[in-house]
């Protein structure tokens, strides 16, 4: 007797194991339509790789191997549960999630993240940057399957930081993927009609131009999600996304700082904020002589109300930053670093001590169009004036901006943003060929030897701490020698209908990808 | 008839080819590339992903052999494919072609059928309270562009009263009907007609004003026509054709669509469309987009012209 009830208990698990562990029922939590690709979300471009934002969407459909956590603080296991390297960085392991299977039936192994790794690297295919963030094919030695759920990526040089990279690197169905030729993904319409992926929720339908509509993955590996339906509206821009929001046909949407506060105000929705991580500043061209003078560039800070504008102009919706990093823990302790407090007196007095010439005038060029910083731009233009330096903001758009920005010609000053976090330290700025000029100088014109010797020694090291420690050091040299004009950081806003449960936002640079728990989102009372 | 259109049609392709190389040509001139489109200034672009891209993209080559390809492609009715995803230039344009003509006809049957017999009505009240209201209506209607009144519209009838779709052209939540439809297109449809209902109604009016006093209509008069019959046989047919010539220039921007309505209604039309293409510094989009804009302006010069000789029998083009 005994042993025939163990012997059917053991059946009745052997049973249970082969059922599969996360399907469960789905849906039951009503429909979210959201403006996702507004704003900070991006472009609607739908295929991974070619986008260079948009990530909020993507995330739902395809999965990475890590993303950011829900706050862009640590890094958050994905498709990989846990990565190690040896000891200089050279050999990655990725272990991977088991039991995840495609939203086809299909089982995910290691050789889908070999496929996906490859394809991310390969120029042919439809990326537009190079691999996974910065990486290049030369600098990968081999990614090899260990295992079914082992993936090793050995580099040519240490790269601590290789897992923050593979963020950006989605992981696509070799098995529904390998027959189509690299260079044919820049026309393919598979990710449009007939994407596979692992993330929590399938594809459904999509009208190009208008929206797409995703169904819940019953198999997701976090749990079945309980929307019905997940849609992606599009606009073309933030004023009509908002009044679909206030006529109640959508139920999110990102909105600008001046919109959040008058909603907040009224109390019928959900704010959602958090920093943008993104900083900014005035990029000072070194290659003309005026700005080679510290003094100069000191003065530019001493003389703008950066704590004014911030709080009246841009009405607190932005935070006073001392160096190109945008996050607190980026910053050494405040007593080591000159805050620039508003001395329009001390500006002039250095304008004085370096011979200025007052009665020059340099272009302000941006490729910032919206009132935000344009509003800035007036406020900034005023206080230097006063100090006795005239600048005359000029707004384009980002590709007349881009043509020739880059070749560190044609410009004196700009006012700028740059994405900053500790995964991805714009570091190329301050070096020869980090971005191509006309000259092959660095973009900023100059050297700093004891910079370059910080950003050598960060790029290498391995220990967390201490790279956060040289991150400091930059800031503490960047700050003391007002290498840039340092600026602020903006807060960004989504606003919610009150109905949404669960959901959230955050506006990661690019739409993250980050950890949002879609699985847990619902619509309803 | 047949030899004129035929004339028309023939001296109409060199005139395309040149609209195609000016185009190509400003394009050319115009500051950055879809390389600088794609840059960001949160990642990093290496001089080697630059020249790949550009590779990518032909743009090593140089314009002449560029152009020289994009026109062989066209000859055998390629139009490529858009730079910033890699869609067929053709599919995008038919997909946002057929959106912009259901939007813009719409607004210009509207204009037509509202308009010009307002026109008719005032053009023989002159002076009147009818003639004074309507044309400061007119007034109204032509200078206030539409993203005034499509946000003002937007604001009353989609937030406030809730009527209508606050924009897009179908429900996303529910399946598409031709209902749902007809009840997205209304409203930015009808803000679209009101510049085309001031206009066709000012030109009319004054046609009419000019035709009403004729000898030829005091002679109708005198033999003891109605006033209907000698409205609508002897003054409309002849005041009609300098509205015809407008309505015939009007139809242009059927294809090239409404920017702003198109924008404030996330309708997907040509008008977005080109902004999108110009942003983007994307060359095959915007020589397809503007191959298609003359075919349509050439066409609808010709087409004025045969409806000038259907409705006045004295125009004879042979």
């Amino acid at each position: 007797m005994w042993n025939r009830r163990l012997t059917l208990t053991i059946l009745l698990a052997l049973l249970l194991t082969l059922v599969p562990v996360h399907a469960q029922d789905a849906g039951g939590g009503g429909t979210l339509i959201g403006a996702f690709d507004v704003g900070p979300g991006g472009a609607p471009k739908v295929i991974p790789f070619m986008d260079t934002a948009g990530r909020t969407w993507l995330s739902k459909i395809f999965s990475p191997l890590i993303s950011w956590n829900a706050d862009m603080s640590a890094l958050e296991p994905q498709l990989a549960t846990e990565w190690s390297s040896n000891e200089d960085s050279t050999v990655w392991t990725f272990t991977l999630r088991e039991g995840v299977v495609w939203h086809d039936g299909e089982a995910f192994d290691s050789e889908d993240v070999v496929f996906s790794l490859n394809l991310a690297l390969n120029p042919d295919a439809a990326t537009n940057f190079p691999g996974f963030s910065s990486l290049s094919r030369e600098s990968v030695a081999s990614i090899t399957a260990v295992d079914a759920f082992t993936v090793e990526v050995a580099l040519n040089a240490p790269n601590p930081r290789l897992p923050f990279f593979m963020i950006f690197a989605w992981v696509l169905p070799q098995h529904a993927l390998a027959d189509l030729n690299p260079a044919d993904y820049q026309t393919t319409d598979w990710f449009f009609t007939n994407p596979v992926g692992t993330g929590p929720f399938m594809h459904d339908e999509y009208v190009a131009d208008q929206f797409w509509a995703l169904v819940p993955n019953p198999n997701y590996f976090r749990g079945a999600p309980k929307l019905d339906r997940l849609i992606n509206r599009y606009f073309a821009d933030e004023t009509s996304a908002l009044l679909a929001l206030e006529s109640g046909e959508i139920n999110f949407t990102y909105v600008s700082g001046d919109v959040a506060l008058r909603l907040q105000e009224e109390g019928t929705y959900q704010i959602y904020d958090g920093p943008s991580g993104v900083t900014n500043y005035f990029i000072f061209n070194l290659r003309n002589p005026v700005f080679q003078d510290v003094r100069v560039r000191q003065a530019f800070l001493y003389a703008i109300d950066r704590t004014a504008i911030a709080e009246t102009v841009l009405k607190g919706t932005a935070a006073v930053v001392p160096c190109i990093g945008a996050f607190p823990s980026m910053w050494p302790d405040a007593s080591e670093l000159n805050d620039y407090a508003y001395d329009p007196a001390m500006a002039a007095d250095l304008l004085q001590q370096a011979g200025y010439d007052t009665a020059a005038s340099y272009e302000l060029v941006t490729y910032y169009n919206n009132q935000f910083h344009l509003d800035a731009m007036a406020a900034q233009q005023a206080f230097l004036a006063a100090a006795g330096i005239n600048i005359v903001p000029l707004a384009q758009d980002v590709p007349t901006y881009n043509s020739y920005f880059y070749t560190g010609e044609g410009w004196d000053i700009s006012y700028r943003g740059v994405g900053v976090n500790v995964g991805n330290f714009p570091f190329s700025f301050y070096e020869v060929g980090g971005q191509p000029t006309t000259d092959g100088a660095p973009l900023m014109g100059e050297l700093f030897p004891e910079l370059q010797a910080l950003i050598d020694a960060a790029r290498v090291e391995a220990d967390a701490d201490a790279y956060l420690g040289l991150l400091q050091d930059i800031c503490k040299f960047q700050n003391e020698n007002a290498l840039e004009g340092y600026m602020w950081t903006a807060v960004r806003f989504g606003a919610g209908s009150n109905d949404l449960q669960d959901f959230y936002w955050f506006p990661a640079a690019g739409g993250g990808p980050y950890e949002d728990h879609a699985e847990l989102w619902s619509v309803g009372e | 008839m047949l030899k004129y259109l035929m004339r028309r049609i023939l001296i109409s392709i060199p005139v395309l080819l040149m609209i195609t190389i000016i185009i190509f040509a400003l394009m050319e001139i115009a500051p950055g590339d879809v390389v600088d489109y794609f840059r960001s200034p949160d990642l990093e672009m290496t001089a080697e992903a630059e020249e790949a891209l550009r590779e990518r993209f032909g743009l090593n080559q140089p314009p002449t052999v560029r152009y020289l390809q994009w026109l062989a492609n066209v000859a055998q009715g390629d139009l490529g494919f858009r730079f910033t995803d890699g869609e067929p230039v053709a599919q995008v344009i038919g997909r946002r072609l057929s959106a912009s003509l259901l939007l813009m006809g719409t607004a210009l049957a509207i204009g037509v059928l509202v308009g010009v017999p307002l026109g008719v009505f005032i053009g023989q009240r002159q002076y009147s309270f009818w003639d004074f209201s309507l044309t400061g209506f007119s007034f109204l209607g032509i200078s206030t562009p539409a993203f005034v009144t499509g946000i003002v519209a937007l604001l009353i009838f989609s937030i406030n009263l809730r009527l209508f779709p606050a924009g897009g052209m179908r429900p996303v939540a529910t399946e598409a009907t031709f209902w749902s439809t007809v009840h997205h297109l209304l409203l930015p449809s009808i803000v679209l007609s009101l510049n085309f209902i001031a206009t066709f109604m000012r030109y009319t009016r004054f046609s009419m004003l000019e035709v009403v006093r004729l000898d030829y209509v005091n002679t109708a008069r005198a033999k003891g026509l109605t006033p209907t019959a000698v409205t609508w046989r002897h003054i409309v047919p002849n005041a009609i054709l300098p509205v015809i010539t407008v309505i015939g220039l009007s139809v242009p921007t059927l294809v090239v669509g409404a920017v702003f309505t198109e924008t404030i209604f996330s309708w997907p039309g040509m008008g977005s469309l080109y902004l999108e293409a110009v942003r983007g510094r994307d060359v095959p989009l915007l020589m397809g987009m503007n191959l298609v804009i003359a075919l349509f302006v050439l066409g609808a010069n010709i087409l004025t012209d045969v409806a000038y000789a259907v409705v006045d029998p004295r125009i004879r083009y042979d």
